[in-house]
């Protein structure tokens, strides 16, 4: 990177962190380092929660899926605003006006403490993870460029987030939110419009388009039923309803950033602005990926784009054959390329047709190559599974982006991983406090008393997820490595919270049961099946209910032990 | 430790109902949907 790259990135990152330390002062009580006092306005906590959710790996990662898969992965999205309606009409007004902290909180009054305690500690072990996750992110930034170790940067990331988070707490998380997300889509139109600038000068937009399509990179909707697919239509509106029900109802990382809200419309407000901007956010990101696959047509990428684990191969001797049937499939590739974009011009369909086949063909032994390549990786005693779609949208950024662009870019990757793992620690930190050490291990003490254990408790888990970040590396495409984590523990708490909503019969013990052999069920089938990930919060939902309902049947004299 | 303050409950800033307002961002979903169905089959 040049000087003015770095100038870029650091004056933003220093910026975002200020600003956002800035607007937490007076953040000295607990109700105001956990909940910002229930002040915040809805645009604010409608750009948290989307920052929240965004991350840099939906730069990284999601441009790269539409450079391997197209865009078919915005059907996961389809879901989001169905899931919106549903909250808003039922979930947030109640926690809202039972005064909850968290929403774990709720279910001891609801049902009982063990249920919240399970609860609690099941959101604990997944969003733990998930911090992780978050935080390896930009550790791919800094080791693409810099060379650094990973875990030297996440590290680095882990201290700073740990350090404003803990002292500015959800203010200083929104606020830093709010201008990740200006810059976020700044980054993200600069991208695209220099992706189609670099593009060859015969090459137009509408060509463009025509190409990514015929290579099935604009792929958005897929309506074919499949069990094992995880991107289809059905997927997307059914598990994906189920997923973000979880994720925005049961999860404390987004039910804190609306709990924070002035008034019930606010938060609601906020909830469906990302019910309306989710889907055009991601298909924009998605869309991307398409257009650096198309740049790639004509610009020659790397085997591999990953450079450590492209120079390990290098030394082995199956290399050079290797490099040179890329080299060739590569020229192959763009002429057929060209070659239909001429047909195309010519409206011969049978020609279009034959040409189509082509340019396939030549995009398939693309495809075969970079696997060998990968299977190469293996052998010369790299990463078992090597993936490196998380490295594809980073390697154009790096070098094709003009000075001072990159940096920027790179800021926003920084700053938004920075402020989802400040929105994950945060809520770790409050589930900790407020549900399990006020609840069970010192309760009655003072204000002040809850505000230091709430700092330490965000110390601790910001050091769990710098510890927990070094398996991100082992996990493939992180954006579903990420929704894959959540799936497996969502299901049972959203089951759960329909127990608590909907059936009034259910008591704490069946509610408790439920959610166990939710969690087993889950763990078996990720475990022995080949069910995509997004049915995993179907399947869990519906055990947590049926187990409960058996239960309730089977003893139906046992009194619940709370009222709601 | 004191809780959270109470906050109120009011009439969504348009279209009057949040039934309403539920109806229309459904109605959006669907729209969307139709869109990207249209782009990925005017492209494929």
């Amino acid at each position: 990177m040049s000087t003015l790259d770095w100038i870029v990135l650091f004056g933003t990152l220093v910026s975002i962190v200020a600003y956002g330390l800035y607007r937490s002062r007076g953040s000295n009580t607990v109700d105001r380092f956990l909940l910002a006092g229930k002040t915040m306005p809805w645009y604010a906590m409608a750009l948290s929660i989307m920052a929240t959710q965004a991350s840099a790996v939906t730069f990284i990662s999601t441009t790269g899926q539409a450079y391997v898969d197209g865009m078919r992965f915005v059907q996961f999205y389809f879901g989001l605003p169905i899931a919106m309606v549903v909250l808003c009409a039922t979930v947030v007004p109640v926690f809202h006006r039972t005064k909850v902290f968290t929403a774990y909180e709720y279910l001891e009054q609801r049902f009982d403490s063990k249920t919240r305690a399970l609860a609690s500690v099941i959101f604990l072990c997944q969003r733990g993870l998930s911090a992780g996750l978050t935080l390896y992110a930009p550790a791919i930034v800094l080791s693409a460029i810099l060379g650094w170790p990973d875990r030297v940067t996440i590290a680095l990331m882990g201290v700073t987030v740990v350090m404003y988070t803990s002292l500015g707490g959800v203010k200083a998380v929104t606020w830093s939110d709010v201008q990740q997300m200006v810059i976020i889509f700044l980054g993200l139109v600069a991208s695209l419009a220099t992706v189609i600038v670099l593009l060859p000068k015969t090459v137009s937009f509408p060509d463009a388009l025509y190409l990514a399509g015929a290579a099935g990179r604009l792929n958005a909707v897929t309506t074919n039923f499949d069990w094992n697919d995880r991107f289809t239509l059905w997927s997307g509106l059914i598990g994906g309803t189920f997923l973000f029900l979880s994720y925005f109802g049961c999860d404390q990382s987004q039910v804190q950033r609306y709990l924070t809200g002035s008034s019930i419309a606010q938060s609601r407000l906020s909830l469906l602005f990302n019910a309306v901007a989710k889907i055009p956010m991601q298909f924009f990101v998605l869309f991307i990926g398409a257009m650096v696959f198309v740049f790639y047509l004509f610009a020659q990428p790397p085997v591999l784009f990953e450079h450590s684990q492209m120079e390990l191969i290098q030394k082995s001797p199956a290399f050079r054959p290797l490099a040179e049937r890329y080299a060739g499939a590569f020229n192959q590739r763009r002429a057929a390329a060209l070659r239909l974009i001429e047909a195309h011009h010519t409206g011969d369909a049978a020609l279009e047709r034959q040409r189509v086949t082509e340019y396939r063909a030549a995009q398939r032994a693309i495809d075969e190559t970079r696997t060998d390549a990968s299977t190469l990786v293996e052998q010369s005693g790299g990463e078992r599974g090597f993936s490196d779609t998380n490295y594809i949208f980073l390697s154009f950024v790096t070098r094709y982006l003009p000075v001072g662009l990159v940096g920027l870019v790179i800021a926003v990757m920084f700053a938004a991983t920075m402020s989802a793992s400040a929105g994950e620690i945060n809520s770790l930190a409050t589930v900790t406090m407020v549900d399990l050490y006020r609840r069970h291990f010192r309760r009655g003490a003072s204000d002040h008393h809850y505000l230091m254990a709430s700092r330490w408790a965000t110390v601790f888990w910001g050091a769990y997820a710098i510890a927990s970040a070094g398996f991100g590396r082992k996990l493939g495409s992180l954006i579903v490595a990420v929704n894959i984590l959540g799936s497996l523990f969502y299901g049972s708490l959203l089951g759960v919270f329909v127990l608590a909503f909907f059936f009034r019969r259910v008591r704490g013990t069946a509610a408790f049961w439920g959610m166990v052999a939710g969690e087993a069920v889950v763990f078996s089938v990720f475990k022995f099946t080949n069910i995509s990930f997004l049915w995993y919060n179907v399947i869990g939902c519906a055990v947590v209910i049926l187990t409960a309902l058996a239960i309730t049947w089977a003893a139906p004299g046992n009194a619940r032990t709370s009222a709601a | 430790m004191s809780g959270p303050r109470e906050v109120p409950d009011e009439p969504p800033p348009f279209l009057g109902t949040w039934n309403k307002v539920y109806v229309a961002v459904l109605i959006y979903l669907g729209l969307i949907i139709a869109l990207c169905w249209g782009f990925a089959r005017a492209l494929e």
